[in-house]
């Protein structure tokens, strides 16, 4: 009941955290690309998570509309020319102060209170670690398009990695040789049978 | 109690390496990580959870944070990794410290739970900074690469 109350505060407060946010993403160092968007645009990207709180943070969605949504906002992102960590410091920077506004609901001496604190917080943050995954994901694919492609993304060369790592750790994990002694004009000379 | 919180994970630093190198390695959607020495993952996950206290609360300015997670980033993208398979790592980095913590059963006082409130908030601004950093360093090869 109280995790819902905390959940219906931020979204009765969006008005006021959106406009919280949009100022600290305007000035933050990390986030410098937002300065070049037009500011209604930027308060409305961050209402949109705010307001419909409830919405984004259903388990039900994370694989559908959260992560097609955010797939969506990372390839809008390149397309707008934004380096991908500017991308993932909003979210963080929006993360952070919706946090900062749940864990000033807490009354430290009140149990019940601060265990659905916590259990909001796994919401939170299950739902900003699935948001950043999926404009990661979103601003790869784009990436693609533009001629990088991780190596490993490639189910071939993936398979000959991880072929090699296995053959390198086979020799690692091999039964110490044992050394054999042989004697030439004075000098022990070392040498190893080869194992067959 | 948050100082014991962080004990604990430090404490059980080799277990828990070593089950989280073990999901890992046998996750299929982060499969690039099966391509890693096994002995390097599993130091990778121990240097995070041995000296939790320091990345929590001892580098306060992030300084070692950014230094070296740009270079785990760096480092990936000369492997060849997809970035979102290490951010996915990196996640199940940190959400293998919350579980041990629920595991072990030792947050149920009042006292405890609001240690745990600071835990959470030191935790994850932790882990948003490695996540960051590790992009930046990452997807500055990228360009790189892109330039030349």
């Amino acid at each position: 009941m109280l995790t819902k109350k905390l959940i219906d505060s931020i979204e009765a407060n969006a008005r006021q955290l959106s406009r919280e946010i949009k100022m600290k993403l305007l000035l933050h160092q990390s986030t410098r690309s937002y300065q070049d968007i037009d500011e209604k645009t930027l308060y409305d990207w961050i209402y949109d998570v705010c307001s419909r709180f409830s919405f984004w943070l259903d388990e039900d969605r994370e694989k559908g509309e959260v992560q097609q949504h955010y797939k969506n906002v990372g390839k809008e992102r390149f397309r707008q020319g934004f380096e991908l960590q500017e991308v993932i410091s909003a979210l963080y920077l929006t993360k952070r102060r919706l946090w900062e506004f749940i864990a000033a609901s807490r009354e430290a001496d009140s149990a019940l209170n601060l265990n659905q604190i916590i259990e909001v917080s796994f919401l939170l943050v299950r739902f900003f670690d699935h948001a950043v995954l999926h404009v990661t994901e979103g601003y790869e694919e784009m990436l693609h398009e533009f001629g990088y492609e991780a190596p490993l993304n490639n189910p071939e060369r993936l398979a000959e990695a991880i072929a090699a790592k296995e053959k390198r750790q086979k020799e690692f994990l091999e039964e110490p040789k044992l050394p054999t002694f042989s004697y030439t004009k004075g000098m022990i000379r070392l040498g190893y049978y080869r194992q067959v | 109690m948050l100082v014991r919180l962080i004990e604990m994970i430090e404490n059980n630093a080799a277990s828990m390496a070593k089950e989280l190198k073990g999901k890992l390695l046998s996750d299929p959607n982060i499969s690039s990580y099966r391509t890693l020495a096994d002995q390097a993952l599993y130091q990778d996950i121990f240097e995070v959870y041995s000296r939790l206290g320091h990345w929590l609360l001892g580098d306060t300015e992030k300084g070692e944070v950014k230094t070296h997670y740009s270079s785990i980033g760096r480092q990936r993208f000369e492997e060849g990794f997809p970035l979102h398979e290490i951010i996915q790592a990196l996640v199940a980095t940190k959400r293998h410290i919350w579980d041990t913590i629920l595991e072990k059963g030792i947050i149920g006082t009042t006292r405890e739970l609001d240690s745990a409130v600071d835990f959470i908030t030191y935790l994850n601004r932790f882990f948003d900074m490695a996540i960051y950093y590790t992009t930046r360093g990452y997807y500055r090869e990228v360009q790189l690469q892109k330039a030349s």
